[in-house]
């Protein structure tokens, strides 16, 4: 600090003089003002309630509103020491129990209330899929090559006698090279051996060695698969305990792999169309039709169709409850062209969703069966958050490090969009390429084998990664509003017996315009969505301790103790100012004292007397203009010029009732 | 220096009397009255005319009444909850996953143990219905059992006979095994007519419990046979299972690999060696995921189904028992991993060639115990001994009260639940009367008569899986081909013949999502609001604190009683002297009696007028008094001059 005022300060030096010079002027007027206000100060003060300490307390304690110290001073002795006691003592315990009160207030608690009824609200938004993503018929041709790989493995797998080598010939091997499945003899735990499926044909794998018998069941066998990265240099084995599960894994990873090579245009057209799964709709009394569901590509389930999703017109409000004013729908799930090794369960999809969310449908979701009526009561179960500082949460997910994916449909956030977004984020990073099942960011591509040989690798690296999951976790929040649907599932058969041939023959003729039955019950589903009798349970945040509770809580507290309020305060920060001042009179006079002994020493004359004194200080009081010339003279004001006579006769009135000689000193003391 | 000392005099002057030192109790209630600092009662000192006062005393009695109720409410009220309710999204900790399959045993293992019973059954099913050959849907080899019944003596419905009752007749029944009709004594319990009514049937079906002497009976009537023969069945099924031992038990029953096909979770393969096994008396082996095998608790990090459990059960509906198990399928049980999985109360059942998927939603529970609720912490101050070995919770402390009141009354325990120490299964070897016993404990037990409900208690925190299930066909008809051979392939050694459908049931169990809802009760009040709250009410009413409160006790309790001694030691002391000085006339008066101004002229002591009964001179008064009465004068002065100050103050 001295170094750069010294560089200012050369800095400056052609005016440097100049300006001390009037720095000087500036702070000696300065200070002229401040003796001033001091002097003012000073009368003010002998109104004040004392000019010694005990003074000061002893008054502050006769007239203060709190109730201890009163006590204090109008007892005999022995109770006096045990009410300064007790006032210490309560004085400390509301302190105590303040800091508790101020403690607890900025723990920001909530309180939360739980409301349960029937109101009119907005039908939520259905979502529907079919269980396979694609029609068999329509994408046969892309998985034409992976199909009879297929075929040859589980031949392989279920008859290992070596008799089809002439059938795996026609097979195309670039898919399996990628990433093979193996056998991994364990029947020697320490010293596995590793078998290719199709060894006879090509070694690809250094560690694989053609056994003599492949004789493998699965007790001494298990399917695995070989992930490969790095050009096939660095090779895990991602085991499996049953060839079930293999088997199914493997073929989603070569789809995937397929899929993601294919625009987005032409899996639209190969999934199932809005008029071919939805038959019949019914919107409490009013017809829908497909016209009436908005459409979305999911990756797993193919096209979706969002039934009220709020995008484009206002959401249908449900003001009835039960089924008779639901929504009642007739699926088509085409059971018959399903892809076969993709999904080994059918059924439709379906989840009920907040509008204007995007439906995740693969994790929220539910299915309903084909050849049943499922009934869905529901339930909404809302909950708002009070947001920050309460609890953790985002109102839109703009304060959230990750970008969200899935705002091209204009969606709300959610945190499952965000931890999606955080996982293709992390793929990204790590594989350089999106994963086929989340959105892509803008400039990425989706992973295939061929620009992206090690993905595979990567993606199930990272898959079973559960450090990035908690990243993921930790970096996302919740949002503040939340909706949930409660569903009561209830099911029963569908069509009847006796009802099954007209309804097929209707539902037949509608669709198809044959006369023929061109559905089968293992096809249709029928479901009815409705509001249950209490359709509402809204728990809502609200702040459990505000500043009135608080307030009042410490004023409870103040008054508990001591009877005390905020003007008690008050009138104790005066008191502090007044103890202030009368320690600053007092180390005034002690100087002043110290340099009077001084000069006293130095005096060759006998000291003034009390008469010259007393008109001296007396015109002081009266005439600070004296004083203002007193310090430019730096002498003693006993030895000025002895002033104008004063009027000493009704001043010794005031010298009685004041404490002059205190003045006095003060005022001398100022002066120099 | 002297100002100071000045004011210190001034306040001398002031307050010179304190409390204690007030001669009579009127005066220190006055004393008080103004000095003290609640509101109001220096308004009843102040106050001019008596209409005012006796309103304000009433104001300051009111609102003392007041300031005690509302400090009673809110002492009463003190021990309260507040809920609160929070979501937290977070990592879940995947609970254990019980499953069962609902048959317990193999039948071919089972069926040397159970083939006299079985023939009973048939043979009962006969003579009632009419019908003696079982057409099983499944390939059961339906031989030998009908050649057999003749040979042997019936040892089941000789113990418990089941008989047939016309509506009217109670008295009378048709014996299954003789035909004939035959007097039955005892009382009638109809098993469900205590719920409802059944009027439509003619003929009813029961059995006969009795006890040892066989003239205490009581007789089981059911609405449909269906319900008898299966009860009937069950209690004989127990009766012998009883004496099978564990070890035997647990290999009649399925292996882990058995019922197991496959296990995926969280993305990972997982095999039977993750589930651990929990043999149930009822449901044979049961296998546990999750079970804090290596102290680790499984956790989840993804919602959906793809990271949570997925299994694909092996079902084999051959080796059911037609009459123990009338359904076909698997339970699931979703609990905490030290909690014990109640497979008879609760639980999923599974339906086969489905997929079954349960969706998850985490709720926990905490509630406050003592002294806020009833609920115990860990069940150690509960008086009944916990025989699971599992932890605490209301259904456990029901069951073993039960059952320990069960080995009191009838010396051996119930079958289907743990055995509690030094004691044994029921069986008819060894406590032939047990059934008698059994049902009327359990009737007891019902109508809450042996004091098990009051006994037991909730448990303070528990954690609750809400579930949503759905149904899906499995596997589809495209896929069913495939997937079944490689099935079949992956079960290997277990199974030599090929898988069907009917076989097999998948379950999926996930997390919907990773929101976590806490219920919690927190204390609504702490020690800190009920004092700041005392503080607001005394505030309120009275601008009273806790000094006022040591005033009041200091004025009302000890001041008034020290005056009230003083008075009374006087008085003694008076009381003393007079009764020492009587015979002296001379004595002169003691000074305390020259003080009082109590003192009576007409217990002065006789002077010389008075002795001769002359009449007083009218001039001459008695001059002796006044210079004591100074003393008097001067203390009673000095108290209404400090009276008079306080108020000058106030008025200034």
């Amino acid at each position: 600090m001295e170094r750069i005022d010294e560089r200012w300060l050369e800095a400056w030096r052609p005016g440097f003089y100049f300006q001390i010079c009037l720095w000087l002027s500036v702070t000696m007027s300065a200070t002229m003002h401040v003796k001033k206000y001091l002097l003012k100060g000073l009368h003010r003060l002998q109104k004040g309630p004392g000019y010694t300490y005990k003074e000061l307390l002893v008054w502050y304690c006769d007239n203060t509103n709190t109730h201890g110290p009163k006590r204090i001073i109008c007892e005999g002795p022995k109770k006096k020491a045990m009410w300064f006691l007790l006032t210490l003592l309560f004085a400390a315990l509301v302190c105590w129990q303040w800091g508790i009160f101020i403690r607890t207030y900025l723990s920001w608690e909530v309180s939360v209330s739980l409301s349960v009824g029937f109101k009119t609200m907005d039908f939520p938004a259905v979502t529907i899929c079919n269980a396979s993503p694609f029609q068999y018929s329509k994408v046969r041709h892309l998985l034409k090559d992976l199909d009879e790989l297929m075929d040859a493995v589980l031949e392989r797998i279920l008859a290992p006698e070596p008799s089809h080598a002439n059938a795996t010939e026609a097979l195309n091997f670039t898919i399996w090279n990628h990433t093979p499945l193996v056998l991994i003899d364990e029947q020697n735990p320490h010293k596995p051996v590793v078998l290719d499926l199709f060894g006879d044909n090509h070694n690809s794998s250094a560690s694989s060695s053609p056994a003599p018998g492949r004789t493998c069941d699965a007790q001494g066998c298990k399917v695995a698969m070989r992930l490969c990265s790095l050009n096939g240099t660095v090779c895990t084995f991602r085991n499996f305990t049953s060839a079930t599960q293999a088997v199914m894994e493997w073929y989603v990873l070569q789809a995937t792999n397929i899929f993601s090579q294919v625009p987005r245009q032409e899996l639209v057209a190969m999934s199932y169309p809005g008029e071919q799964l939805i038959l019949a709709c019914l919107f409490g009394a009013e017809p829908c039709s497909h016209r009436n569901f908005t459409s979305i590509f999911h990756p797993d389930y193919g096209n979706c169709h969002i039934f009220n999703w709020g995008m484009t017109e206002k959401a249908l409000p449900s003001s009835n409850p039960g089924a008779e004013f639901g929504l009642k729908l007739i699926l088509d799930i085409g059971q018959e062209d399903y892809v076969p090794f993709l999904t080994s369960t059918a059924g439709a999809r379906l989840l009920l969703h907040e509008q204007r969310s995007y439906p995740f449908i693969k994790e929220e979701g539910i299915y309903a069966m084909s050849g049943t009526e499922t009934s869905i009561g529901v339930l909404v179960d809302r909950l708002e958050r009070k947001g920050e500082p309460y609890s953790r949460c985002t109102k839109n997910g703009s304060d959230v490090p990750i970008p969200n994916l899935y705002s091209d449909h204009n969606t709300t956030y959610s945190i499952q969009a965000c931890i999606h977004s955080c996982f293709q984020d992390h793929m990204i990073r790590n594989c350089s390429c999106g994963h086929y099942l989340y959105p892509l960011p803008r400039g990425e591509k989706y992973c295939n084998n061929q620009d992206f040989p090690d993905w595979a690798y990567c993606y199930s690296d990272l898959r079973i990664n559960v450090a990035q999951r908690e990243t993921c976790i930790n970096l996302c929040k919740e949002s503040c509003n939340d909706t949930q649907y409660k569903m009561t599932i209830s099911m029963a058969e569908w069509p009847s017996e006796a009802s099954e041939d007209w309804i097929l023959h209707v539902l037949s003729q509608e669709r198809d315009q044959s006369t023929n039955i061109t559905l089968s019950r293992k096809g249709i589903v029928k479901l009815n969505i409705y509001f249950q009798e209490f359709n509402y349970r809204t728990i809502e945040e609200s702040a459990a301790n505000n500043i009135v509770w608080l307030l009042s809580n410490l004023g409870g507290q103040f008054g508990f103790w001591m009877g005390g309020s905020v003007l008690c305060l008050i009138e104790f920060g005066e008191i502090i100012i007044d103890f202030v001042w009368i320690t600053v009179i007092k180390l005034v006079a002690f100087s002043k004292s110290l340099q009077r002994r001084r000069a006293q020493a130095h005096y060759a004359s006998p000291p003034p007397t009390v008469a010259e004194l007393v008109e001296a200080h007396t015109n002081f009081g009266f005439q600070p203009d004296v004083i203002s010339h007193s310090p430019t003279t730096g002498t003693y004001p006993d030895e000025q010029p002895v002033p104008i006579p004063g009027t000493p006769p009704p001043n010794y009135d005031s010298l009685r009732l004041q404490p002059l000689d205190v003045v006095e000193s003060d005022n001398e003391g100022d002066a120099i | 220096m002297a100002p100071g000392e000045k004011i210190k005099a001034k306040i001398k002057k002031n307050l010179p009397v304190t409390g204690p030192q007030a001669p009579t109790i009127k005066e220190l209630m006055r004393w008080y009255c103004l000095n003290t600092n609640t509101h109001g009662c220096r308004r009843i000192v102040v106050s001019r005319g008596r209409l005012r006062r006796l309103l304000w005393i009433l104001f300051t009695l009111t609102a003392v009444a007041l300031i005690f109720w509302q400090c009673a409410l809110l002492v009463i009220s003190f021990y309260t909850v507040s809920v609160s309710i929070k979501i937290h999204f977070q990592k879940l900790d995947f609970p254990a996953v019980t499953i069962c399959n609902i048959n317990p045993y193999k039948y071919s293992a089972v069926r040397d143990l159970l083939a006299d019973l079985e023939q009973e059954t048939r043979g009962a099913l006969k003579t009632l219905y009419g019908f003696s050959e079982i057409k099983s849907r499944k390939r059961r080899d339906t031989e030998s059992w009908s050649s057999v019944w003749e040979g042997t003596r019936p040892k089941f419905l000789n113990l418990v006979p089941l008989l047939a009752f016309k509506e009217g007749e109670m008295g009378k029944a048709r014996d299954f095994l003789t035909g004939r009709k035959r007097k039955v004594s005892g009382s009638i319990i109809r098993k469900e007519s205590d719920v409802m009514n059944v009027h439509e049937s003619k003929e009813v079906v029961g059995f006969q419990l009795c006890s040892n002497d066989t003239s205490n009976c009581a007789v089981y009537t059911f609405s449909s046979g269906v319900n008898a023969i299966q009860e009937w069945y069950k209690l004989h099924y127990m009766n012998i299972m009883a004496q099978v031992s564990l070890e035997k038990k647990i290999n009649m029953s399925y292996s882990a690999e058995e019922l197991l096909v496959t296990c995926f979770f969280d993305g990972v393969s997982c095999n039977a060696r993750n589930f651990t096994l929990f043999h149930h008396p009822m449901y044979g082996n049961c296998y546990t995921f999750n079970n804090r095998q290596n102290e680790t608790i499984l956790s989840t990090s993804m919602g959906g189904s793809e990271y949570g459990l997925q299994v694909i059960l092996h079902i084999n509906e051959e080796e059911y028992n037609p009459f123990l198990v009338s359904s076909t399928g698997a339970k699931v049980i979703i609990h905490r991993q030290d909690e014990y999985p109640f497979v008879e109360d609760v639980g999923t059942e599974i339906e086969t060639a489905m997929a079954t998927s349960i969706g998850m939603h985490l709720t926990e529970s905490f509630k406050l115990s003592e002294p806020y609720s009833q609920c115990t912490e860990d069940g150690s101050d509960v008086p009944v001994e916990n025989i699971y070995k599992a932890a605490y919770s209301l259904k456990i402390c029901l069951h073993s009260c039960f059952q320990t009141k069960m080995v009191e009354k009838c010396g051996c325990a119930q079958y289907s639940q743990p055995l509690p120490p030094a004691a044994n299964y029921c069986n008819y070897q060894q406590h032939p009367n047990w059934m008698y016993c059994y049902y009327q404990l359990h009737q007891a037990f019902v109508r809450e008569e042996l004091g098990c409900q009051s006994v037991c208690r909730e448990a303070c925190s528990f954690k609750e899986w809400t579930l949503t299930t759905s149904l899906a066909q499995w596997p589809s008809e495209v896929s069913e081909k495939w997937l079944l051979s490689v099935l079949t392939w992956d079960q290997g050694l277990q199974i030599k013949k090929k898988l069907n459908k009917t076989d097999l049931a998948k379950l999926l169990i996930f997390y919907k999502d990773l929101n976590q809802r806490s219920i919690m009760e927190n204390p609504a009040n702490s020690i800190e609001m009920l004092l700041s709250n005392f503080g607001g009410q005394l505030g309120l009413w009275m601008s009273c604190s806790i000094v006022c409160v040591i005033e009041i006790i200091e004025v009302f309790f000890i001041d008034s009683l020290s005056i009230i001694a003083r008075q009374q030691w006087q008085k003694a002391k008076q009381w003393w002297a007079q009764r020492q000085a009587p015979p002296c006339p001379e004595a002169p008066p003691s000074p305390q009696g020259q003080d009082n101004p109590v003192l009576d002229i007409d217990d002065d002591l006789p002077t010389f007028t008075s002795a001769l009964h002359l009449p007083p001179a009218p001039g001459t008064q008695v001059p002796g008094t006044p210079p004591p009465k100074y003393n008097t004068l001067r203390l009673e002065r000095a108290f209404s001059n400090q009276l008079t100050d306080t108020q000058v103050p106030a008025e200034f």
